[in-house]
């Protein structure tokens, strides 16, 4: 006979072996490194010099405050977020709407479509920059085709910032799309048809019927993407290099800028742990939004 | 017996067989041909190389994590010129090297291009072996100074033949008179990169000033002069007025490009893309070239050196079979082979000998460039001075801000860095 304590063991060991490589993978691969980076910043932490590393409790986080590149940088980051996503979202929205529904051909444009996202970031930058070449880019190519004057865009402040998230939208919309679409066709057909019947409108069934119902995907979608938006680093430094001055130095970049050409890990690794929580806090908003949903 | 003989033979000539050394070096046409003949170094001396390219702005990085005062997962790691005083300490003197056992020890003044050697110094010492020579060397088409109608018709409008330009005031002049015949002057750099710094530097020497200077052995001071550094910058403004569409943000890819395609009179390039312009398949100006130093502003010449220099960490276990290898990329010998393949040598018997001029003319424009060469900043701190030059000057340049603030913020921003750093 088996008695209760022994069944309980029995009943929980095969679930914890199973989960114990993942615990562990995780551990190592992203516990540990989160860690490390937090002890680093409160260190004097040069990479290269050993004789200048030291202990400087909360200094890093106070330089940081202090400096205006991090405020700028965070500015960028957080403005790039705010601009990019929701264009995104509505552009994979409507044409989730569009394409959910069939006709000839639609699965290969659904598939199409996709490619952007499958584009390495690093190709999708240098594409762009050489698309905005003034002389010989295709981009200024059609624009000067309807009157634009040519324009150096990636040497301004402002259109390069923009050339910057444009890019972005580009790349990721796509991504925004696949995730909607595939909310979008769970929803019962019945409840359109019941809307129908109704006599609702197509602005009636998108606010009243399909957004209240695509809540939880639009949810994971944007946690997904504010996740990436959070690092992205390649396709702005091929673009840009950070500038013109330090008008697309992102966060991502400053913070590389910091750690790998200044050597400076232990700022560069408190200005890490910033990024991490505002990542979280946005995160656990966005989580427990969803549960809440959920649960009602 | 024979056999036995020429198997001992073989064995006893490989002084260091067993060994295995692990290189770190940028990544071009240069490395790819130095791989290929790795094979030939190996038999001769018995040391197995491990030979790793990686992009060269991967390099600082790399050296970085995987060198330090106590340990080394490399025993030879190649360094841009500008970062060895923030890395040099970590690199054995080169008066420490050992000799080589198969190839000779480098002299590094007798040996080497003069001023080449200057890229590797740093604390007073070399702290490693400048392996190639790398300085800005002037491009001029021959084809536009030499067309009689051009010639007849510059001397008509301003008093002078047209030549190759020797100072920046014959370049503005020849530039504004080529305009008219759909030719750009002058290809600036302008990309948010260290060209930009190359370029600000580049000016400001020709003008008679400079950023820094270290006061004692571990201080530094800004003595850029206002004066002439906003001089060197609305010069530099005026030339880019002659520059193609885009030139507010032009790299080396649109550079070559724009150049390669005939649009391009003048411009200053590194040796290792030349070889591209005198290729016939990718440039319509191949052998319209010439080649020289850069044109003077007026306190002197002025050409930034870029050499790579080959380092043994000082926590090398291999070091005599990294200085080998090292001896062996810089022998004559070798050197030989990889002149074909693209090499521009460190070495002046290389450079200057007659058989290789012919087929390599820019050859004479790196040695006469060289006797102009001047370093970037020298300080542990480099990148965040240069990140401070650069921006501001491309700022001015673009015109985002005039000359004078740019020039005061470079005064105050590399100020700022000295004072973080408790300079």
């Amino acid at each position: 006979m088996v008695t209760k304590k022994e069944k309980r063991i029995g009943e929980k060991s095969p679930v914890l072996y199973f989960i114990l490589p993942a615990i562990i993978l995780v551990a190592v691969i992203l516990i540990f490194p989160l860690l490390f980076a937090l002890g680093i910043s409160f260190f004097n932490w040069d990479l290269i010099d050993e004789s200048a590393r030291g202990f400087i409790g909360f200094s890093n986080f106070v330089n940081i405050f202090k400096d205006k590149s991090f405020w700028n940088a965070l500015f960028l980051q957080l403005g790039f977020i705010f601009i990019a996503i929701p264009i995104e979202t509505v552009i994979g929205f409507f044409v989730a709407m569009l394409l959910n529904r069939e006709f000839k051909g639609v699965k290969v444009i659904r598939s199409l479509l996709l490619l952007p996202v499958f584009v390495l970031p690093v190709l999708s930058g240098l594409t762009w920059r050489l698309m905005l070449q003034p002389e010989y880019g295709a981009i200024s190519f059609l624009l000067t085709k309807i009157g634009v004057s040519q324009t150096t865009w990636l040497a301004k402040p402002t259109t390069a910032y923009a050339a910057v998230i444009i890019q972005d939208i580009w790349r990721m919309w796509p991504f925004m799309f696949m995730f909607l679409y595939s909310g979008l066709i769970n929803i019962p057909p019945s409840l359109i048809e019941a809307a129908d019947l109704d006599g609702a409108g197509f602005w009636d069934k998108v606010f009243k019927i399909i957004l209240p119902l695509l809540k939880p995907t639009f949810t994971t979608a944007i946690l997904l993407r504010l996740i990436d938006a959070l690092r992205i680093f390649s396709e702005v430094f091929v673009m840009t290099e950070g500038g013109p001055g330090n008008a697309t130095t992102l966060l991502s970049l400053y913070i590389y800028k910091q750690a790998f050409r200044y050597f400076n890990i232990g700022y560069a690794s408190a200005m890490g742990i910033i990024l991490t929580i505002i990542s979280l806090t946005i995160a656990i908003f966005l989580v427990r939004k969803n549960m809440m949903m959920e649960s009602a | 017996m024979i056999l036995v003989l020429l198997v001992s033979t073989f064995l006893f000539s490989q002084p260091y067989k067993g060994s295995t050394i692990k290189v770190l070096v940028w990544d071009d046409a240069l490395t790819v041909a130095v791989e290929s003949m790795i094979k030939q170094f190996e038999n001769e001396t018995g040391i197995k190389v491990v030979f790793e390219r990686i992009p060269s702005g991967s390099i600082l990085e790399k050296l970085a994590l995987s060198v330090s005062g106590s340990k080394a997962d490399y025993d030879l790691v190649s360094v841009d010129e500008p970062f060895v005083p923030q890395v040099g300490n970590l690199f054995m003197p080169y008066s420490a090297w050992p000799e080589g056992k198969i190839y000779s020890k480098i002299d590094l003044e007798r040996d080497l291009i003069p001023g080449v050697a200057e890229g590797s110094f740093w604390n007073g010492e070399y702290r490693g072996l400048p392996i190639n020579g790398n300085v800005y060397v002037w491009l001029t088409r021959k084809d536009i100074v030499n067309n009689e109608q051009y010639k007849k018709e510059f001397m008509q409008k301003y008093g002078y033949e047209l030549d190759i330009p020797q100072t920046f005031d014959q370049l503005l002049d020849i530039s504004e008179y080529l305009s008219t015949k759909g030719i750009y002057g002058f290809a600036p750099f302008t990309k948010n990169a260290e060209g930009a710094t190359c370029e600000a530097i580049f000016m400001f020497e020709s003008y008679g000033t400079n950023v820094l200077v270290q006061v004692g052995e571990h201080d530094f001071e800004v003595v850029l002069d206002k004066e002439k550094a906003v001089e060197a910058l609305k010069m530099y403004k005026e030339l880019c007025k002659f520059a193609p569409p885009g030139w507010e943000d032009m790299g080396h890819s649109e550079r070559i490009a724009a150049f390669n395609q005939g649009k391009v009179f003048s411009m200053f390039q590194w040796p290792a893309i030349v070889p591209d312009h005198e290729n016939k398949d990718q440039s319509v100006v191949a052998g319209k070239i010439y080649y020289g130093a850069p044109p003077a502003g007026p306190a002197k010449r002025a050409a930034i050196r870029g050499t790579w220099m080959l380092g043994i960490p000082n926590a090398s276990k291999n070091k005599e079979a990294a200085a080998e290898f090292a001896y062996w990329w810089s022998s004559y010998e070798a050197g030989k082979e990889l002149v074909k393949v693209g090499m521009t040598p460190a070495r002046t018997d290389l450079l200057l000998d007659p058989k290789y001029v012919e087929q390599k003319p820019y050859f004479v424009g790196i040695f006469n460039s060289m006797r102009y060469s001047v370093s970037r900043p020298r300080i542990e701190k480099y990148a965040e001075v240069s990140d401070v030059i650069k921006v501001n000057w491309l700022a001015g340049v673009t015109g985002r801000v005039t000359p004078e603030v740019a020039i005061d913020n470079i005064i105050k921003g590399v100020n700022e860095v000295l004072e973080k750093y408790g300079y």
